[in-house]
């Protein structure tokens, strides 16, 4: 074709779907009419947060549906109740809405409110018990970032005390120690997986419910290849990344996945829906010390490394858990927890990805060694078992 | 050895910063509403509804809307074998039960309840009913009458009619609706009324209402989600009912709540005496009475004192989604 007139052809099939979608949306209901009536919309809101404040509960919905949605009437424990909201109370499609209403709740009991439609569906949110969403406050902020840090940058930094033994050790028990790593990082990509599938399930379908999953996961997950990609350049060659870089891989699928793990701390809290008892965080912290394992063995071959750049891995894999907390304490939303636990599944993934080729060419014997083997299935069990801790 | 570059740690850092912007909606001053209420409108939304009265109800229509319905036709005096004659007409309608709530119902006539059904002890009652809905109804009297009038066995279809005609016996406050299957939904839909049958002797002169006990099933989740008398949620509450003190207030009460085995009806600041489905002489004096579904009576109240006295279901439950109402009692 002569140089000009391809181009424009490029246009042509994206000119001809412009005017048909044209043509159809003026004239389609002659069309769909062959078909027979639809139903009516289902005109159930999306309650996406319920806060309790002294005498007030706010409640925040969101319209998931193509049609628009009216707030009619808005029951608390069954009673119909005098409320407020923020705006127009006819919600177009994913707009939102808050609800406010003066109550004297009851703390630590069970409560429901019930947001009902122009067309008289209600729509229920039971919340287990009524607990004071923590405010804004310095007192808070500190609070929820004094938690990720014990559950986030401690138990990590402690484990990252290993790495002088790790060194001390041999190669097959590198391996082994490596194989470690990537059974942890496997089993925390599939809690995060398995996390963000069932908190897409309570998301209106507009928002693609599991394409979101697999979106957050693919974004990490080539992020973090890019970034191994980045790292590996400077190391000169090789398919794979080591040391270093490695670590630092494995810090961030870490940290992405703890940024996961303080919002759902945070959320649950405020929620009302978890006793943030010392049992809790001290099992969080047995939990996550073997994460600071995880990232001391790759640094155990190589040069020694300068104690100022291990607490900053400690930071990078840590630190997220504050962020986390503050976010889910404050903020959250279901539809960030499904984002969230997503990316931290895909980071995580192509971590494992990473140290698998690592080990594949380090280790003595192998991927299939029997150190190696043994190893990742260590790291699953520990993982496991001291996941239940925090069950 | 790879350089630990601080590119490569903003790279690696990167969800973390992009997180930042997160932050800003927890501090205090974001998501402020802009709340439209008045201080005052905070007052009155701090006790709730059980104590709201006139204009910071939510009701719908306006004051004399449900007069029909409240305020029965005049008793007529016994006069053997006059016609009453009523022309009942089933219609589909979407009625709004709360402000901004619409509801799907099957009327009589285009409202729910129906019309008051009065005649005499004695009369020919003659109910032409002609069925402009979309499905079969019929009209069920509760009173004596023959088999082949009591709307069980000749179901109307849509777009046909038929005449009950029978003898208005006994005395009494009764009902009437639908008895076509599922009954159920046809009588949750809206297609009931109360049927009054003046005594050859009347009654003492008196202030006559009448209140029909109901609730409706707004999500199809087989529990009332509002619960009214005559027709609308808190209605009595925005337009208290004006009576006289000094002057007999008799209440033909009646119960077609669907869903819920019983209701019941509790005066404020006064007592009552109650006659079961208003055939007797019997009374109890008392200020709550309960009616299973098709159960009524007459109340009949000597106000002592003036003011605004509220009247409720004592299912706190039921009054708080809608049934309740105030009496304005003056001199």
């Amino acid at each position: 074709m002569p140089g000009r007139s391809w181009r424009l052809w490029a246009f042509v099939p994206l000119v001809l779907l412009t005017a048909t979608v044209a043509l159809f949306t003026a004239t389609g209901g002659s069309v769909t009419g062959l078909l027979g009536e639809s139903p009516p919309p289902l005109d159930e809101f999306d309650v996406r947060r319920v806060e309790f404040h002294p005498g007030e509960i706010r409640i925040r919905v969101t319209n998931p549906q193509r049609d628009d949605l009216t707030i009619a009437s808005v029951t608390v424990d069954d009673a119909i109740v005098p409320y407020d909201v923020d705006g127009p109370t006819t919600l177009g499609r994913l707009r939102s809405a808050e609800i406010v209403v003066q109550y004297d709740w009851v703390p630590d009991e069970p409560i429901s409110v019930g947001v009902t439609s122009s067309s008289g569906i209600e729509t229920r949110k039971d919340i287990a018990a009524a607990v004071r969403t923590p405010e804004a406050s310095a007192k808070s902020f500190f609070g929820y970032a004094l938690i990720g840090a014990l559950v986030g940058i401690v138990p990590i930094a402690f484990g990252l005390l290993w790495l002088p033994s790790l060194r001390r050790a041999a190669p097959e028990w590198l391996a082994a120690f490596m194989a470690l790593t990537a059974g942890l990082l496997s089993f925390l990509a599939v809690e995060a997986l398995s996390e963000a599938l069932e908190l897409q399930a309570a998301l209106p379908s507009a928002l693609g419910g599991a394409g979101l999953v697999l979106l957050g996961v693919s974004l990490s997950f080539l992020f973090l290849t890019a970034v191994s990609r980045r790292l590996g350049e400077g190391a000169g060659g090789g398919s794979s990344v080591g040391g270093l870089a490695l670590a630092t891989l494995v810090a961030i699928g870490i940290g992405l996945h703890n940024l996961g793990e303080g919002l759902a701390i945070g959320s649950s809290f405020a929620l009302g829906e978890l006793a943030l008892g010392t049992f809790f965080i001290v099992g969080f912290m047995i939990h996550n010390v073997t994460e600071g394992l995880g990232i001391a063995s790759p640094l155990a071959e190589g040069r020694a490394v300068r104690w100022q750049r291990l607490a900053a891995l400690a930071l990078v894999a840590g630190a997220p858990a504050i962020l986390g907390a503050w976010l889910g304490g404050f903020v959250t939303s279901d539809l960030l927890g499904v984002v969230f636990f997503a990316a931290a599944a895909g980071a995580a993934f192509e971590v494992v990805v990473e140290v698998g080729r690592y080990v594949a060419r380090r280790a003595p014997g192998g991927l299939a060694s029997p150190h190696v083997l043994g190893g990742f299935l260590a790291g699953v069990v520990v993982m496991y078992v001291t996941g239940l801790l925090v069950a | 050895m790879p350089k630990f570059t601080r590119k490569q740690v903003l790279a690696g850092a990167a969800p973390i910063v992009a997180a930042a912007p997160f932050a800003r909606l927890s501090l205090p001053g974001h998501g402020d509403s802009h709340l439209s209420a008045t201080h005052e409108g905070h007052e009155h939304a701090r006790l709730g509804h059980a104590a709201m009265i006139r204009d910071h109800v939510p009701a719908s229509g306006g004051r004399h809307d449900l007069d029909e319905l409240l305020y029965p036709p005049k008793a007529l005096p016994h006069k053997p074998g006059r016609v009453r004659e009523y022309d009942l007409v089933a219609v589909d309608k979407t009625i709004e039960v709360a402000p901004g709530v619409e509801f799907n119902a099957w009327t009589y006539n285009g409202t729910v309840p129906g019309p008051v059904i009065r005649a005499t002890e004695g009369d020919l009652l003659r109910v032409r009913f002609v069925n402009g809905g979309s499905h079969p109804h019929t009209i069920h009297f509760h009173g004596i009458h023959p088999s082949k009038m009591d709307g069980v066995f000749e179901v109307v279809p849509p777009g046909d009619s038929f005449t009950y005609e029978f003898p208005a016996r006994p005395a009494g406050m009764h009902l009437y609706h639908c008895h076509a299957t599922p009954l159920k939904k046809h009588i949750h839909k809206g297609l009931y009324g109360a049927f009054i049958v003046d005594p050859k002797q009347p009654r003492s002169p008196a202030q006559e209402l009448v209140m029909v006990m109901n609730g409706y099933d707004t999500d199809g989740d087989g529990e009332n989600n509002f619960y009214t008398v005559n027709g609308r949620s808190f209605y009595y509450a925005r337009y208290p009912i004006e009576v006289k003190r000094g002057r007999t207030v008799r209440i033909y009460l009646a119960n077609l709540t669907e869903f819920d085995p019983i209701n019941s009806f509790h005066l404020h600041g006064e007592f009552f005496r109650y006659y079961p489905t208003g055939t007797g002489d019997q009374f109890e004096y008392t200020d709550t009475v309960v009616q299973a579904q098709g159960q009524r009576g007459i109340i009949e109240i000597d106000f002592n004192n003036v003011g605004e006295f509220m009247f409720h279901a004592h299912q706190s439950e039921f009054a708080e989604l809608g049934w309740m109402g105030f009496f304005d009692v003056k001199d």
